[in-house]
This record gives C-alpha cells, sequence and structure tokens, in this order.
C-alpha cells in the first residue's frame, strides 16, 4: 500500500466483510490510492463508483436535496458504499452483501474527516 | 449517434464502446491515418482532418516514448476545459489500429479506459484474419484508400 492514504484504507478494509477499499477522484473515476483483496479490479471499481457518486450527486443537486452524505448501493452479491467532501477525493468502499452497513458508514464519515 | 465503418465487424463492438463510455466521439484509424470507423461526426472533411492530427499526435508520442522509454507509450490523454481525448492502440489480427475518443463531463478517463479494454478484447476477437500482409501506405495508394474509406462511410462518390 501506498502512503499517504494507507491508514485510512486500512481502518476501512480492517472492518469485517470489507473486499476493497479506495480513494478515487470523482470527476476523472481514476483510483487515488486503494487498499484491495486479491482479485479486485480496482481500476474498474473506480471507474464505476465515481461515475455513480457523480450521478448522485448531480440528481441530489437537481433535486433540492443538497449534498450527497452517504451513497450506498446493494446488490445481489455485495454492496457498494462511497463518501464524499468538498474535495474531488471519493471514498469507496466494496463489501460482502452480509456486512454491517452500520459501521461500515461511521467509519467511511470518520475517514472523510481525517482526508478533511 | 452516427456510426459508420469500412469494415463490418467492427461497427457492433464499436458503438457498444460508445454507448458505455458515453463518447461525444470516436474514431477508429490506421497508424497511417486512413479511418476505419467512426462514430459522431456529420462531415467527411472533419474525420479526414481528425485522423491526420490523431495519426501525427500517435507519432510523436510513439517516439517520444521510444526515446524516454524505449519503447512507444501506448496510450495519451489530453484534458481541455469542457471536452478530453484519449487516443490509445489496439492490436487485432488485422493489424493495430488507433482509438481516439473525446468525452465531456457525461463521461471520466476511467470509464473511457475501462471501457476501451473492453473495445480492445472485443475487436480482437471479431477480427477476421488478414488475407494477406497490408502494402505500405503512402501516395496515390493512400489518396485513393483515403477517399474511398470516406465515400464508404459518408455515401459519397469517390474524389479524384
Amino acid at each position: 500500500m501506498s502512503a499517504p492514504f494507507g491508514t485510512v484504507l486500512e481502518t476501512l478494509t480492517r472492518q469485517r466483510g470489507v473486499r476493497a477499499s479506495l480513494i478515487v477522484s470523482e470527476s476523472d473515476g481514476l483510483v487515488v490510492d486503494s487498499n484491495l483483496r486479491f482479485g479486485q479490479d480496482g481500476a474498474r471499481v473506480a471507474a464505476l463508483a465515481a461515475s455513480m457518486y457523480r450521478k448522485a450527486r448531480l440528481s441530489a443537486r437537481a433535486a433540492h436535496l443538497g449534498a450527497v452524505a452517504f451513497l450506498q448501493l446493494d446488490a445481489e452479491r455485495g454492496r457498494i458504499c462511497a463518501v464524499g467532501g468538498r474535495s474531488d477525493l471519493v471514498i469507496v468502499v466494496v463489501s460482502d452483501a452480509s456486512a454491517n452497513v452500520g459501521l461500515i458508514r461511521v467509519e467511511l464519515l470518520k475517514a472523510l474527516e481525517s482526508l478533511a | 449517434m452516427i456510426i459508420a465503418s469500412v469494415e463490418p465487424w467492427i461497427e457492433a463492438p464499436l458503438r457498444r464502446y460508445v454507448d458505455d463510455a458515453r463518447a461525444r466521439i470516436a474514431l477508429l484509424l490506421h497508424p497511417s491515418g486512413q479511418v476505419v470507423a467512426q462514430a459522431g461526426f456529420t462531415r467527411a472533411v472533419d474525420v479526414m482532418t481528425a485522423c491526420a492530427l490523431a495519426a501525427a499526435v500517435h507519432a510523436t508520442a510513439g517516439e517520444l516514448g521510444r526515446q524516454l522509454d524505449g519503447r512507444p507509450f501506448r496510450a495519451l490523454h489530453h484534458a481541455g476545459v469542457e471536452q478530453q481525448f484519449h487516443l490509445a492502440v489496439t492490436e487485432t489480427a488485422r493489424g493495430a489500429y488507433i482509438c481516439l475518443t473525446v468525452f465531456d463531463q457525461e463521461s471520466s478517463l476511467g470509464l473511457v479506459q475501462m471501457y476501451f479494454e473492453e473495445l480492445c478484447r472485443e475487436l480482437a476477437a471479431a477480427a477476421p484474419p488478414l488475407a494477406s500482409l497490408r502494402a505500405p501506405a503512402l501516395g496515390l495508394d493512400f489518396e485513393r484508400d483515403l477517399n474511398a474509406n470516406l465515400a464508404a462511410m459518408f455515401g459519397r462518390e469517390e474524389r479524384g
């Protein structure tokens, strides 16, 4: 793992059921830093999660709902959670479908604070 | 979006790529600058210009890569204020093609790179083998082939 986001990502990936955690650029959809388990395709997750987060942010703004606080996608075989701040960076977690989303949410929001 | 191709096996993969990557414009060409397929252009002259420029940029980047890294750079990205382009090479049984993709805020470099990898796989799988090696595209042949390709895509009489 590489600096400077290593500690933040390691804390996230240590949560039970978390398969990968990434920091991605929302505008480019590129990986800034990542902590992936073997077999995860970080570039693919980053591109799709960034795109999804951007669309959610634009949708929330268009609906006059304000900023996106937390984004969660539940799928058959897993879950993607993402949070973003004022910068271009988005923190993304990929987890098992059975993972505790409450804990992941808390850790993601903590991670976001530590990046601010 | 209008998609036209000189070789029919290219059309479906290119259409998927443009849709998935949400590209505004895509162009597939030989490294010599001859157009093979295009998506999003409406005028032949724009295709011809874009092909010439893309081939030149690719050649320049390739040579820079050889000078700096001992091998040509495979892909190039340039970001403008509103639009960006991605220029990369894809290898098939019929030889190498350059793909120029123009995209805006509807897409991202990550998405384009990801779907470009899929395009490469699909083109490599779909390409029929070449019966014989292509002769170097130079001089009269080049112009004739270029005009024939543009005519095939834009439905006009061949020039010259």
